[in-house]
C-alpha cells in the first residue's frame, strides 16, 4: 500500500490526535510511516515485552526468537537456570547468529567469519585470533549484546531495551498483575507445542483495541454462532439472550434478526492500569465451566475479590493479549500496515486427558488464521487500515463515544475499574495512554499521566 | 475395449499389475480433480461428504529448525495446528460459509486448486496411502492475492466401491503463514 503523502504532523503534539473530550481519533495514526518510527522508538524501544514463557525453554541451550520493536532476541536458556535475552547479530559484521526460530544450541557460531559465542552470548572463538588479529581483539567486550532488563511474572518472559524503565512488576501494576493472574493461575501451565504466526495486513492498533471490543461480536461473529463449531459448554459462555437491533439491516435489506442470541454481552467491567493496560468484558460466570477453575481457594487469594469479578480480556500494553482460556496472542508490528500475530497455547499440566484435549480443541478452532472468529475480525482491521489511506477519508475521525463522559472510575482494592453496560471504554484507555507515550516524557511523567482518574 | 490379462500394443505389453497401477492412478486423479472442481465452485456440502466419518484433516504448524533439529519442523496431532479438524468440525465450517454472514468470504473469494504428483505409496484391502502436491491460488476483493504451496498425506478409503478421504495432512511451505487467513480449504 502507497504510504500517506500528506503534511507531517507535529510530533509535539501528538496528544491532539486522540481527543479526551470528543472521543475523536486521527486516522492518520494507522498509516503515517513517521508515526510508526516513533512507536518504535518510544512504545517498543521502551516498554516491557512480552518474549516468551518459561515452559519453552526449559533445558539448557533452549532458545526461542523473540521480536522487540524491529531488533530480534534470542531468550537462552543458560546452564545455572536463568535466561538470557541476547540480541540476534554478531558483533563482528551484524550477520544474524541463529536462523532457526527455536531450538536447542550448543553453541551460536556465525557463519560468515566463524566467530563463536557460547550461549551465555561470551565469545569463545574467533578464527585467526593470533595470526590476523594479533591477539589485540579483546573478546570480553565483544559478546552478544543483551536486552537491558529481562524478568519474569510467573513463567511468562518479559524484557525491555530501556535501562531505566521501572521494574517488571511496577511496570505490570495492579492491572497488568491481574490480567497475567487470568492466565497464569489456570493452573500449573505449560505450553502447547506449536507457536501460530500469521500476517496480517493491518495496524497494529487496530488489532489491539479490537480486544476491548463487546459491541462487535454479534455482527462480525454472526457466522460462527450458525457453525457449531465450538464445544458445547462454551456456547453456553458466549450466547446471551438479545437486545434491540436498533435498526441494523442485513445486506440484503432485512431487519437482523436478534432473537437466536447471537453473543450480545450487556454488562462490563473495564479495569483501567497505568501506561495504558486494561482488561474489558463481561464479568464471570462462575457457573460457565471454563471458569470452574477460578473456584480454587488460592485463586481467589491470587485475584483478590475485585479481581474475581473480572472476566473478558486483558491487553498487557502495548500487545499481549490474553484469552479466557489460556492462550496470548502478540502482535508485531512490522510497518504502519503490516503486523504478525503470534498465538501462544497454554494448558495446565495436571488436567486430565481428556480436558487437555477438549481445551487445546477450543483453542486450536477459536482463533488463529483457521479460527472462526479471527477470520472476519482480519477484514475489520484490514479495511479499517485501508480506508485511512484516502485524502478525504483520512479526515474521517474514529468515534470512540460509546459512554463516553459516563464511565465512573471506582478505585477499590488498588484497582480502578468501570461497571457499566458494554462501552468503549477500554479501547479509549489504551489510545489515550498510547498520545502519552508517544510523547516521549520520563518515565515518572509517562506513569503519572496515565493513572485512570475518576471519570472516562 | 475390455481389459484383458494382457493388452498388447504395437510396441509394447502391459502386465496386469502394471495395468491395475494404472487404473488406480487414474481413479485416484479424477478424484482429486472433481474434488478440486468442486472446492472451487464452492460446493461445500459436497466437498465435505468425501470425508468418511471418522475422517481427520490435520494442518500442522511449521517451524524453521536447524538441519539437526529438522525432525521437530512440523507440529504433531495433539499440538497446535492451523487445522485440526474432525468431520463434525468441518461440517461446522462448511456451515459458517453457508450461513450467509461469513465476512470473511463476502465477497466471495476466489480458488484455483491445482493438484499434482500424484504418487500411490502403498495399497491395503480398501485403503491407499496417497501422496500429492497442491498450489492453492487465491484472490480476494480487488486485489488480494495468496499462493499457498504444499503437499498433502491422503489415506483415501473405498465405501460402497466409491473412493473417500478417510484422513488428510497438509504440510505447507511457509512456517510464517503469509497471509490473513485461512478461510478456504486445502
Amino acid at each position: 500500500m502507497e504510504g500517506s503523502a500528506a503534511v507531517s504532523i507535529d510530533l509535539q503534539d501528538v496528544q491532539g490526535l486522540v481527543s479526551v473530550q470528543t472521543g475523536e481519533i486521527n486516522r492518520r495514526i494507522f498509516t503515517d510511516e513517521e508515526i510508526f518510527e516513533r512507536e518504535m522508538r518510544q512504545i517498543f524501544g521502551r516498554a516491557w515485552l512480552f518474549l516468551c514463557h518459561e515452559s519453552q525453554i526449559p533445558k539448557p541451550g533452549d532458545f526461542f526468537e523473540a521480536p522487540m520493536g524491529r531488533d530480534n532476541v534470542l531468550v537462552v536458556r543458560q546452564k545455572d537456570g536463568t535466561l538470557r535475552a541476547l540480541l540476534n547479530t554478531c558483533t563482528h559484521r551484524g550477520n544474524s547468529i541463529c536462523r532457526a526460530e527455536e531450538g536447542n544450541a550448543r553453541n551460536f557460531m556465525c557463519t560468515y567469519h566463524g566467530w563463536t559465542f557460547d550461549i551465555s552470548g561470551d565469545l569463545i572463538g574467533v578464527p585467526g585470533m593470533e595470526k590476523f588479529y594479533n591477539n589485540a581483539l579483546d573478546r570480553s567486550k565483544l559478546g552478544l549484546r543483551q536486552v537491558a532488563q529481562l524478568d519474569t511474572y510467573k513463567g511468562f518472559v518479559f524484557a525491555t531495551l530501556d535501562g531505566s524503565a521501572p521494574p517488571l512488576h511496577d511496570f505490570l501494576g495492579t492491572a497488568g498483575r491481574l490480567g497475567l493472574n487470568l492466565i497464569a493461575e489456570l493452573g500449573d501451565i505449560e505450553i502447547v507445542p506449536g507457536v501460530q504466526k500469521f500476517l496480517i495486513d493491518a495496524n497494529w492498533k487496530l488489532t489491539v483495541d479490537n480486544v476491548f471490543d463487546w459491541y462487535h461480536p454479534q455482527i462480525t461473529h454472526m457466522s460462527a454462532a450458525a457453525a457449531k463449531m465450538l464445544p458445547e459448554d462454551a456456547y453456553d459462555g458466549l450466547l446471551e439472550t438479545a437486545v434491540d437491533g436498533g435498526g441494523a439491516q442485513t445486506p440484503d435489506g432485512g431487519q437482523i434478526n436478534f432473537t437466536r442470541g447471537y453473543m450480545e454481552f450487556i454488562d462490563s467491567i473495564t479495569v483501567l492500569g497505568e501506561y495504558g493496560h486494561g482488561i474489558s468484558g463481561p464479568p464471570t460466570a462462575l457457573d460457565n465451566p471454563l471458569l470452574s477453575w477460578r473456584k480454587r481457594p488460592e485463586v481467589a487469594a491470587a485475584l483478590g475479590p475485585v479481581g474475581m469479578k473480572v472476566g473478558g480480556h486483558p491487553n498487557i500494553f502495548p500487545t499481549m493479549w490474553i484469552t479466557t482460556f489460556g492462550q496470548v496472542s502478540l502482535r508485531v508490528p512490522r510497518t504502519p500496515t503490516s503486523t504478525e500475530v503470534w498465538w501462544f497455547s497454554f494448558v495446565p499440566k495436571e488436567m486430565p486427558p481428556e480436558a487437555r484435549a477438549h481445551l487445546i480443541e477450543l483453542q486450536n478452532h477459536t482463533f488463529g488464521a483457521a479460527g472462526i472468529l479471527e477470520q472476519d475480525d482480519g477484514e475489520n482491521w484490514s479495511q479499517s487500515t485501508r480506508q485511512a489511506f484516502g485524502a478525504e477519508s483520512s479526515l474521517i475521525p474514529h468515534q470512540l463515544k460509546m459512554n463516553l463522559g459516563r464511565g465512573h472510575i471506582i478505585h477499590e482494592d488498588g484497582i480502578a475499574r468501570i461497571e457499566s453496560r458494554t462501552s468503549e471504554h477500554g479501547q479509549f484507555w489504551m489510545y489515550l495512554a498510547w498520545a502519552q507515550w508517544m510523547t516521549g516524557s520520563s518515565w515518572d511523567v509517562l506513569r503519572a499521566n496515565t493513572i485512570p482518574g475518576e471519570l472516562i | 475395449m475390455t481389459a484383458s490379462a494382457e493388452v498388447m500394443t504395437a510396441n509394447a505389453e502391459v502386465d496386469s499389475a502394471t495395468f491395475a497401477q494404472m487404473q488406480r492412478q487414474y481413479e485416484v486423479e479424477q478424484f482429486y480433480y472433481r474434488e478440486a472442481a468442486l472446492l472451487d465452485a464452492h460446493e461445500y456440502e459436497q466437498w465435505v461428504e468425501l470425508f468418511t466419518d471418522d475422517a481427520r484433516y490435520f494442518m500442522p504448524i511449521r517451524r524453521t529448525r536447524t538441519r539437526r533439529e529438522l525432525h521437530k519442523e512440523f507440529t504433531k496431532p495433539g499440538e497446535m495446528a492451523w487445522f485440526d479438524d474432525s468431520k463434525a468440525v468441518l461440517q461446522g465450517r462448511v456451515a459458517k460459509l453457508a450461513s450467509g454472514t461469513s465476512w470473511a468470504e463476502d465477497p466471495p473469494s476466489r480458488t484455483r486448486h491445482i493438484v499434482t504428483n500424484v504418487r500411490i505409496t502403498s495399497v491395503e484391502d480398501s485403503e491407499m496411502m496417497v501422496h500429492s502436491a497442491f498450489l492453492l491460488y487465491r484472490t480476494r476483493l480487488k486485489s488480494e492475492e495468496d499462493q499457498w504451496i504444499g503437499s498433502r498425506e491422503d489415506t483415501l478409503r473405498r465405501v460402497d466401491g466409491l473412493l473417500m478421504i478417510a484422513g488428510r495432512t497438509i504440510y505447507l511451505e511457509q512456517t510464517l503463514l503469509l497471509s490473513r487467513n485461512l478461510s478456504n480449504f486445502f
